[in-house]
């Protein structure tokens, strides 16, 4: 009897234990790895045009035979802006592969027509598409400005008396970071490290701080920089007064003033986006101790300083500046 | 249940105490082992193009003595010191001769109850938490074969019950009870597995804990706590691995007139993680093992079936760490040929190279070979396998001969690189026959040996990648035959021949797979080898022998060639 229901026991381990395999498996896919790629639904995009100011957006579809690492580039043949989207997988959709309008290489697309190319890491094939934007992105946030049209006349300046001195906003919709005028600043000042500075003070806006969250982790200074490639002198000043007491005025001796100096070495369009919480007191260029309370506070900003030097021994210095802005909760997406 | 006075009992101790009971008048003693063993070795390659590269002969062999004092302080004490002195052949005048400290360890009993050893010792659990598992495919060879790998076990300190060389403290006892349970056997032991650099690599230890319940004669439980785990603080690394496995075991045997039914299972789970870590994985595996053994003892006959599934995540070091490091070159003749291409290690070189074994165990699932064994690489531990084992055997003390037969029907649990499973087959027939034993007046020994494995993995290819089979095949026979007395003539001859493709899994250092290399063999190898052996006590022999060892791999760029091997092995126990 016992031998009997030792036996059954042993019987129902045998069942339990009946082979019954995994739904997934180790390691990466063979197929991946050693079958043969092919195109098995080419490359399409959702829409032919996209308005990405009415907040819409695009995607791309398409299907080969095993994962591969691919990489979707699209082009504005008018500005020359770029965006990339890479990925490993066997299939292109929404998840994977959809553009809202945003930039990887400046400058920000146009209104204008894309070419679409779809390349693989490891395979000769390319897919190619266009597409037209109808519409380009808009950004949250609040815009310093975009140099569009004329300055706002509440800024102030003041350039050196140098030789080939420029100053103002320029309109050159193949010179523009963004939409179609820069601002410029250049000259040969062989006296001063200073060439010029703008200032953009709160009160052009309408208020006498800015607008923003008094929380320094959430607020970030973005702004456009471009740089001749034959030119490596030119350093960006950006200064941000805080009015520490509330008295309307910011008082140099006993409030704070924030700063980020920018060695102009980066050719062509770059992006400058820095937490407010990553600026620092300068002086000379030097971190220093703040002259008011210490504390970062945004919704104190009274102004923002923008101040073009190079070394006078240096010769003539250029720059240019674009979309500039403050945006909240995350750096600038451009 | 209650323990009485008397039956708080060392049992562990027993054999000891009777040790030292039996030589209390001989403090001190001495032990050890001499050897002294000769190659003469003579390459020829089946090529068209002489090899003016390679030096054909090359002579090699050593002379060593272990020499231990076991000193018996007193009846509850004992200490073995063993010191090596060890000369290879062409070192004179002591140039070539080294000393090195081979084992040293102290144990007793503390107040007639706890068993305890410190130092060097042997050490094992079960056999999905600390285990020494075989090396692949010479452990069942002809003696003629054997005598080579036992030179290659004692060196590593492989004994017979598969426990592991392990250097640390280990502690023991047992508890007698009156009713109902009949004892309860407690052991528990910690070693270190290798040392802080006081840098970037901690202490890593490796800790065991035993407790087995006797119910009575027809019922066995255990359980079983193993964990390999670094130490904390050892170092300025602050990533540490933890790998504690879990299992219980159970042993319930059942028997009337000349039946009998035994069943014999395991299970457990293991964890597998590094601590602080945010880049090596968690992994949670599990294991059973059953098995249910009818016997017939009237007859001999005995037949048993398994059932196991061994998850592909489950990781026991103590368990799966092999005997053979795959990763190494053969050292005898490494590169062959004009071109000096690297040699791929044989069945030859396997028993002969002392640098292929490894003594500690690795925290991660060490390379194999799978045309010598792809389908329990790492024992029964081999993760990622499910399914039956059913084995038919006749052993009977009256009889001369044993055999053997044995059917696995695995698979695997999850699927490498793809859902199918490979599936793997193998087909296992052993068996040994005392010859002269059938015969009333022949008193001299006479016995033949002959086994046959045959294995298959497969797997169904699809659309764009290609199908898995890998066949291997290893015949292994011999035969010693006492001609005078304690002189014994002796034959063997061991074939494996391996061919199939299958994709070999790359891991990471944790294991992980992160590629698959595409492995087709298609070839073999042969060792014939007779000889001669003159045995002075059970202990202590001399052998001569000669072999012809051929391998030839039709996918390799290497020529087919020819190991001719002279072997003088002297070998004493004491």
């Amino acid at each position: 009897m016992k031998l009997r229901n030792l036996i059954t026991w042993m019987a129902c381990v045998v069942v339990l234990a009946g082979c019954k395999t995994d739904d997934e498996f180790d390691g990466p896919s063979l197929n991946d790895l050693y079958g043969a790629f092919s195109i098995v639904t080419p490359l399409e995009t959702s829409a032919d045009t996209v308005d990405f100011s009415a907040g819409e957006t695009v995607n791309f579809t398409a299907a080969f035979s095993k994962n591969v690492s691919w990489k979707l580039e699209i082009k504005g043949l008018q500005s020359g802006a770029v965006k990339e989207i890479t990925g490993f997988s066997n299939l292109l959709d929404a998840n994977n592969a959809l553009w809202t309008g945003t930039t990887t290489k400046l400058p920000f697309f146009k209104v204008e027509d894309c070419a679409v190319q779809l390349t693989f890491e490891a395979e000769s094939d390319t897919l190619s598409d266009t597409l037209f934007v109808s519409g380009t992105r808009t950004y949250p946030g609040l815009l310093l400005g975009d140099f569009e049209g004329t300055a706002n006349p509440g800024w102030t300046s003041f350039v050196q008396s140098g030789a080939d001195m420029s100053f103002g906003i320029q309109t050159n919709s193949a010179g523009a970071a963004q939409g179609n005028g820069y601002f410029d600043i250049g000259g040969a000042v062989d006296w001063d490290y200073l060439i010029a500075y703008l200032y953009m003070p709160a009160t052009a806006y309408g208020a006498p701080t800015f607008n923003l969250s008094s929380n320094p982790e959430e607020v970030y200074f973005n702004t456009l920089l471009f740089k001749p490639e034959s030119l490596n002198n030119g350093i960006m000043l950006f200064q941000f007064p805080e009015d520490d007491n509330g008295d309307g005025v910011f008082t140099a001796a006993n409030e704070d003033m924030y700063a980020i100096e920018v060695q102009m070495n980066q050719n062509n369009w770059s992006q400058l986006s820095v937490k407010y919480s990553e600026l620092q007191s300068l002086v000379n260029g030097q971190p220093a101790a703040p002259n008011g309370n210490g504390v970062r506070e945004p919704n104190k900003l009274t102004q923002v300083n923008i101040l073009f030097l190079a070394n006078p021994a240096s010769g003539y210095a250029n720059a240019r500046l674009d979309y500039m802005i403050f945006t909240e909760g995350e750096a600038l997406q451009p | 249940m209650r323990i009485t006075t008397k039956t708080i009992a060392l049992l562990l101790a027993a054999g000891l105490f009777q040790t030292l009971q039996a030589q209390d008048d001989k403090k001190i003693s001495f032990t050890g082992a001499a050897r002294g063993l000769y190659y003469g070795d003579k390459l020829t390659q089946d090529s068209s193009e002489p090899d003016t590269v390679t030096a054909p002969k090359l002579n090699s062999g050593h002379v060593m003595v272990d020499l231990g004092v076991n000193i018996r302080p007193n009846k509850n004490t004992e200490i073995l010191g063993m010191v090596r002195v060890r000369n290879d052949y062409g070192g004179f005048w002591g140039s070539g001769v080294t000393f090195d400290v081979r084992q040293l360890y102290v144990k007793g009993v503390i107040g007639g109850i706890f068993k305890y050893q410190l130092g060097d010792f042997n050490y094992r659990m079960s056999r999905y938490t600390f285990w020494n598992y075989d090396q692949e495919v010479i452990s069942q060879q002809p003696t003629i074969f054997r005598q080579q790998t036992d030179v290659i076990n004692y060196e590593h300190f492989y004994d017979n019950d598969n426990s592991r060389r392990q250097q640390g403290a280990s502690l023991g006892f047992a508890l007698v009870f009156k009713k109902f349970v009949k004892e309860l056997q407690v052991n528990a032991v910690t070693t270190r597995v290798r040392a802080s650099d006081f840098a970037q690599t901690d202490d890593r230890l490796f800790s065991g804990f035993n407790m087995q319940l006797v119910q009575s004669k027809y019922l066995n439980l255990g359980f079983n706590y193993a964990n390999l785990y670094d130490v904390s603080g050892t170092s300025k690394n602050n990533v540490g691995l933890r790998n504690p496995v879990m299992t219980g075991t159970i042993q319930a045997v059942y028997g009337f007139k000349n039946y009998e039914a035994k069943l014999d299972g395991e299970f457990g789970k293991s964890r597998t993680f590094y601590q602080n870590s945010t880049t090596a994985p968690d992994w949670n595996g599990k294991f059973l093992d059953f098995n249910l053994k009818l016997s017939q003892t009237k007859w001999g006959v005995h037949l048993s079936g398994n059932a196991i599934q061994i998850g592909s995540a489950f990781r026991s070091p103590g368990a799966q760490t092999k005997r053979i490091d795959f990763s190494q070159q053969a050292l005898a003749y490494t590169r062959i040929t004009n071109n000096q291409e690297l040699r791929p290690f044989t069945m030859l070189d396997l028993m002969r190279e002392s640098s292929f074994y490894v003594m500690q165990l690795r925290p991660y699932l060490m390379e194999f070979a799978p045309k010598y064994d792809n389908i329990t690489p790492f024992g029964d531990a081999t993760p990622n396998r499910q399914g039956m084992i059913v084995r038919l055997r006749y052993e009977k003390k009256s009889s001369p001969i044993t055999a053997e037969f044995a059917h696995y029907a695995l698979q695997e649990m999850r699927g490498e690189g793809t859902l199918n499973p490979r599936k793997f087959s193998r087909n296992q027939l052993q068996a040994e026959v005392k010859v002269n034993e059938y015969f009333k007046n022949w008193k001299k020994r006479f016995n033949v040996s002959v086994s046959y494995r045959s294995d298959q993995t497969t797997r169904e290819g699809e659309e764009l990648v290609r199908g898995v089979d890998l066949k291997t095949n290893v015949l292994s026979t011999g035969f010693e035959l006492e001609v005078l007395p304690s002189f014994d003539l002796m034959f063997g001859l061991q074939q494996i021949a391996y061919q199939g493709f299958d994709y070999t899994a790359v891991r990471n250092n944790f294991s992980e797979i992160f590629n698959f290399n595409e492995y087709e063999v298609d070839g073999e190898e042969t060792m014939l080898a007779y000889g001669a052996r003159y045995r002075f006590s059970e202990k202590t022999f001399i052998s001569a022998q000669i072999s012809r060892f051929n391998t030839q791999n039709k996918l390799s760029t290497l020529p087919a060639y020819d190991l001719n091997q002279f072997m003088l092995l002297f070998q004493m126990k004491f």
